[in-house]
């Protein structure tokens, strides 16, 4: 039971990152129908630039305290400030010209953004693992022998935070409302006066910090980063928010944890179970969405035409 | 037209003739042997080209197929199992197997929406080769199976230079091009296009769009099953890091350079992305330093190359060197006015019908 | 339209095809004799994922060309890296391999082949450099079948009897029953082992294990770890679950050997000794691993380096010529390189300065002795694979390697 808790706990905080990036994925897909394959490598951008700033700042160990807390803050909105500007570059370089195109543009598109982007990570840190300071003390709380460390709450919490404030803004604020409008119906939204173009630039603005949010947990939590670290993150990612419903905010985060656990709880209980991981989650999106394809919390998407 | 028939066949005969003598010509066996294995890309891409370019469904996980072609090679035709069963009829069988996964992928999945299906296929993409891999005491796992059984004809092995496998893919590439044409003008291949440009309309003027896409699926695999079994035979080699993602998008890359749902400009854009891949960018370097810039090394910059053609052509070229006239329609009156797009592509097909 | 056009491209890429067989021919007449440029092949996956290990290795080789040229060839002779990559979609692929391989050997200025990096790449160049009797020497395959017994004289299959692979690197077996060996005389008797399932990690894994059951040890679980991911604690936890007293790891840093170390502490394994071969006994490794490298041990193929200068010497020379640390094959792809560019000095003192032929240099590659490497002095068996019989035990503390002991291995 003990190792079932943990795994648990274990299966929450991987797929707390993936949520993160999920909520990427999802609200890109949900205002314009694109699935942006260059996401998953902003995320691992993130990391990098996280590193960076690190560096500027002249951190290498683990800190405490004030110190430890301003970092942490200034590290994260800063890294989440450049993913989002180089998530409205890519769209504005790569997706917007495409908008009305058949669906395979844009997708071939992001498949070569995504190549770029790996590349310049390659050039810019080397093409091996990058060591990440572990900035964030790490000890943990142990509770009927099941421990939760640290960077492991942090990350669930962080998940869950950056996802109550996304759905209230959503929600509520008038670019929320924009966005939705503009996910409903483009051309009503325009003839409504809602610049459309603002309105798409800021879904990725928004999606790509959200990245780069879990760009700099996962380079804490894991210690190290590596330029491709991005593709097999993005494709579960993505997997995350087919799961829980494409276009829900609440599905991507349900989807996330969901992904994570599966990897989890495979891993301990198929023999051999860390090299059939990948295949179960894979399998698992390929049932859902056979028979449930609007996903976990999704409605029934209509076939736009 | 028909004033211009003999003048066609004479440039395919010459076509012909030069493609025949290449390997006597050219004495260098690396050249044969990258138009050898450029040449099962050419499949590759044609058999990709069924689902994507005719039937408009986007698969992202094309080398499961490749993949399924090639280790069928290697469990039926090697000591793993102490089967032999002949490389030529090893194609067949090859091209049964994949199709049959062709269709057990595409029955559940075909209702989906077009992205949609690209994830599952991308999925099953990831867990094709990942499974080879696992099941280790089948597969030797990361070594791979390797001592294929040599093809032979009329008694005689092909030993282990490239020539005669150029022959093979040759041959394979010309059967596929009258294939593909075939299908392509066939009821079939209407079917295809018209599911392609609307698939409720079609299904309103009673076309079997599940039957259609399926069959789409089936061939397109079948095409790669041949492929990975002229491949597999020739590395005489097959191991699970072969067939990865980045072979999807390759051939994916190849038709979208060459254009999409044209057969002609398929070859050329996978013959193009081959050339500059696996000859031109490694050579590149080498050329480079020759040159005096030694610090200039092409192969670091590849995937950004790689990255620019994809980015580069859909936006400044998207229906592809080589478009189809029809989904040139499709792809570009898009860019400039959405609304106008349907309106020219009847006009398209109106100028095109045959 | 399209059809003509189709032929006019066809024909573009036949032309081009001889095109660069002319103009190689042309510079095979300038590049041999004539001109004294005396060309090293070298065939390693430099692109995408497999670029971590690939790039610092072909730097490795390439320096070592480099530094002979600075040293200077007899006769007004120089050497010139032809450098190819047989990752072009990311990952190392034997066909790439097989085509690169070719090009070498139509290129007669081509006298050596340093490559390939991957077992499965070698396993389709062997018969090519067989047919044509070019010696190619690897930094770093290790599956034993590629120089020994029946599947090795399977894969040359031209010339069975003659060898023209050789390897700088030891072989699974030797590290894998090493550490074994080891893990018992440190009273450890649970193992628990992981492998990245690639053919070197797998390797020494399953060596490992056999020889550490035959040993007396038990092997609570064997797991694989999946490319690409990062995240191991699942795998750690269900390893820990089985109370393990060690955990193997078979593998490289960059396949995940730093990460999983540093998540054993995460779930509370971080007192268990971590023991793994060459492939973690890198800077890079101390660095992914963080604090938590303590208690690690790694076998490495070779005399302990501390003792050996040159290989001090080669860790800081390449990190100025290359402004990055050094990567796990860098030392093997310069000792590699090393020896085929003493076996070419020779063969050019023994022709008196005419172009020397391949043969020599495969005959001379055969005897090598006395070369001194980074890797110490090197020498190979009849199967082409290094009699260099000293292996060493190191043990990381406070993020350094410290010496712990050496052990001879005669070769089987």
């Amino acid at each position: 039971m003990d190792v079932f808790l943990q795994q648990v706990v274990n299966g929450l905080s991987l797929g707390a990152i993936y949520a993160l990036i999920a909520l990427g994925y999802t609200m890109v897909y949900g205002v314009v129908e694109l699935i942006n394959f260059a996401h998953g490598d902003v995320y691992t951008l993130g990391s990098f630039f996280s590193l960076a700033i690190l560096a500027a700042l002249g951190v290498s160990g683990e800190l405490h305290g004030a110190a430890l807390l301003g970092v942490v803050v200034v590290t994260v909105l800063a890294a989440m400030l450049l993913c989002g500007i180089v998530g409205v570059l890519i769209e504005r370089l790569a997706y917007r010209r495409l908008r009305n195109a058949p669906r395979l543009a844009p997708l071939i598109t992001a498949i070569g953004m995504s190549f770029i982007l790996e590349n310049v990570m390659q050039l810019w840190r080397g093409p091996s693992p990058v060591p990440f300071p572990p900035v964030i003390p790490n000890p943990g709380v142990t509770l009927g022998g099941v421990t939760v460390t640290t960077k492991e709450g942090l990350a669930i919490v962080l998940a869950l935070g950056l996802m109550v404030a996304l759905q209230l803004f959503i929600a509520n604020s008038k670019l929320g409302k924009a966005m939705r409008a503009t996910a409903q119906d483009r051309e009503a939204a325009q003839l409504m006066g809602i610049n459309v173009n603002t309105t798409i630039a800021a879904t990725f603005l928004i999606g790509s910090a959200l990245a780069g949010a879990a760009g700099f947990v996962s380079g804490v939590y894991y210690g190290t980063t590596w330029f491709f670290n991005g593709f097999q993150a993005g494709l579960k990612a993505f997997t995350a928010a087919v799961l829980g419903g494409i276009g829900n905010i609440a599905g991507a985060m349900l989807g996330g944890f969901s992904i994570g656990l599966i990897e989890a709880i495979a891993t301990q209980y198929i023999p051999a179970g860390a090299q059939w991981s990948n295949v179960v989650v894979f399998s698992v999106l390929v049932l859902v969405l056979i028979f449930r394809p609007s996903g976990l919390l999704g409605e029934a998407l209509p076939d736009k035409v | 037209m028909k004033g211009r028939k003999p003048v066609r066949a004479l440039r395919l005969g010459l076509l012909a003739a030069v493609l025949l003598v290449v390997p006597f010509a050219d004495h260098n066996n690396a050249h044969v042997d990258f138009l050898a294995n450029a040449g099962a890309f050419v499949l590759l891409a044609l058999g990709l080209n069924i689902v994507v370019g005719f039937a408009g469904l986007l698969d992202l996980g094309y080398a499961a197929f490749f993949a399924i072609g090639s280790y069928s090679y290697a469990i039926f035709a090697s000591q793993q199992f102490g089967l032999h069963v002949p490389f030529w009829i090893m194609l067949f069988v090859a091209a049964a197997i994949a199709a049959l996964f062709g269709i057990l992928l595409g029955a559940p999945t075909l209702r989906l929406r077009g992205d949609y299906l690209a994830i599952v296929t991308l999925g099953f993409g990831e867990i094709v080769p990942q499974t080879f891999l696992n099941l280790a005491q089948y597969t030797n796992g990361p070594n791979g199976i390797g001592s294929l059984d040599q093809p032979s004809l009329f008694g005689r092995p092909f030993g282990f230079s490239a020539t005669p496998y150029y022959y093979v893919v040759l041959g394979l590439i010309a059967l596929g091009i009258v294939a593909a044409r075939n299908l392509q003008h066939s009821r079939l291949g209407r079917a295809w296009m018209a599911i392609r440009e609307d698939e409720l309309a079609a299904r309103h003027m009673g076309i079997n769009a599940t039957t259609a896409k399926l069959s789409a699926f089936a061939l397109g695999a079948a095409f790669s099953g041949v492929a990975g079994v002229a491949y597999a035979a020739k590395l005489d080699l097959v191991s699970p890091d072969q067939f990865g993602f980045n072979v999807s998008v390759l051939i994916l890359s190849m038709l979208v350079l060459g254009g999409m749902g044209n057969v002609a400009g398929v070859i050329v854009g996978s013959l193009v992305l081959s050339f500059v891949n696996s000859f031109l960018l490694p050579q590149a370097s080498n050329i480079a330093h020759t040159a005096g810039f030694t610090y200039l090394d092409f192969t670091n910059y590849r995937f950004m190359l790689y990255g620019v053609i994809l980015v580069g052509m859909m936006l400044l070229r998207p229906a592809g060197l080589l478009p189809s006239a029809k989904r040139r329609a499709e792809l570009e009156a898009a860019l400039t006015d959405p609304a106008l797009a349907a309106h020219e592509q009847t006009e398209y097909e109106g100028a095109h019908a045959r | 339209m399209p059809p003509r056009v189709f032929t006019r491209v066809v024909a573009l890429v036949a032309l081009a095809s001889f095109a660069g067989c002319a103009s190689h021919s042309a510079q095979t007449t300038s590049g041999g004799s004539a001109d004294k440029t005396i060309e090293i092949g070298i065939d390693l996956p430099v692109s995408g994922a497999d670029a971590s290990t690939g790039v610092p290795t072909r730097n490795g080789a390439v320096q070592a060309i480099e530094d002979a040229n600075a040293r200077g060839l007899p006769d007004g002779y120089t050497l010139k890296a032809y450098d190819l990559d047989d990752a072009p979609q990311g990952t190392h692929d034997p066909g790439q391999g097989a085509q690169n391989v070719r090009q070498f050997v139509s290129d007669p200025a081509v006298l050596a082949v340093i490559g390939p990096f991957n077992s499965n790449v070698g396993a389709a160049e062997i018969p090519i450099t067989n047919d044509a009797g070019l010696v190619q020497i690897s930094p770093a395959t290790t599956n034993p079948g590629l120089t020994k017994g029946a599947a090795a004289r399977k894969l040359r299959s031209s010339h069975p009897d003659v060898n023209t692979y050789f390897r700088v690197n030891a072989t699974d077996d030797r590290v894998g029953a090493t550490a074994a060996e080891f893990a018992r005389t440190l009273g450890l008797s649970r193992a628990f082992v992981i492998d990245d399932d690639e053919t070197y990690g797998k390797g020494i894994a399953d060596i490992f294990a056999a020889v550490f059951a035959s040993h007396g040890g038990t092997v609570l679980g064997r797991e694989h770890l999946t490319k690409g991911q990062s995240d191991y604690k699942a795998l750690l936890t269900k390893a820990r679950a089985l109370s393990p007293d060690v955990i193997f790891f078979g593998g490289t840093t960059s396949t995940g050997g730093g990460q999983l170390r540093r998540q054993m502490v995460d779930v509370g394994l971080g007192k268990l000794p971590f023991i793994g071969g060459d492939g973690i006994a890198e800077a890079a490794f101390v660095q992914a691993a963080g604090s938590a490298a303590d208690g690690t041990y790694y076998i490495v193929a070779a005399p302990q380096t501390s003792k050996l200068p040159s290989a001090q010497r080669f860790i800081a020379a390449y990190r100025k010529r290359w402004g990055s640390d050094v990567g796990p094959y860098s030392a093997n792809a310069y000792a590699a390189t090393a020896i085929a560019i003493a076996a070419i000095r020779k063969a050019l003192i023994a022709s008196g300065g005419a172009f020397p032929s391949r043969a020599a240099v495969l005959a001379n590659v055969r005897n090598t002795s006395g070369v001194a490497t980074p890797l110490g002095t090197i020498r190979f068996d009849q199967n082409g694979d290094t009699t260099n019989p000293i292996l060493t035990v190191y043990e990381v503390k406070a993020g350094k390697p410290v010496f712990v002991e050496q052990v001879s291995r005669k070769t089987s």
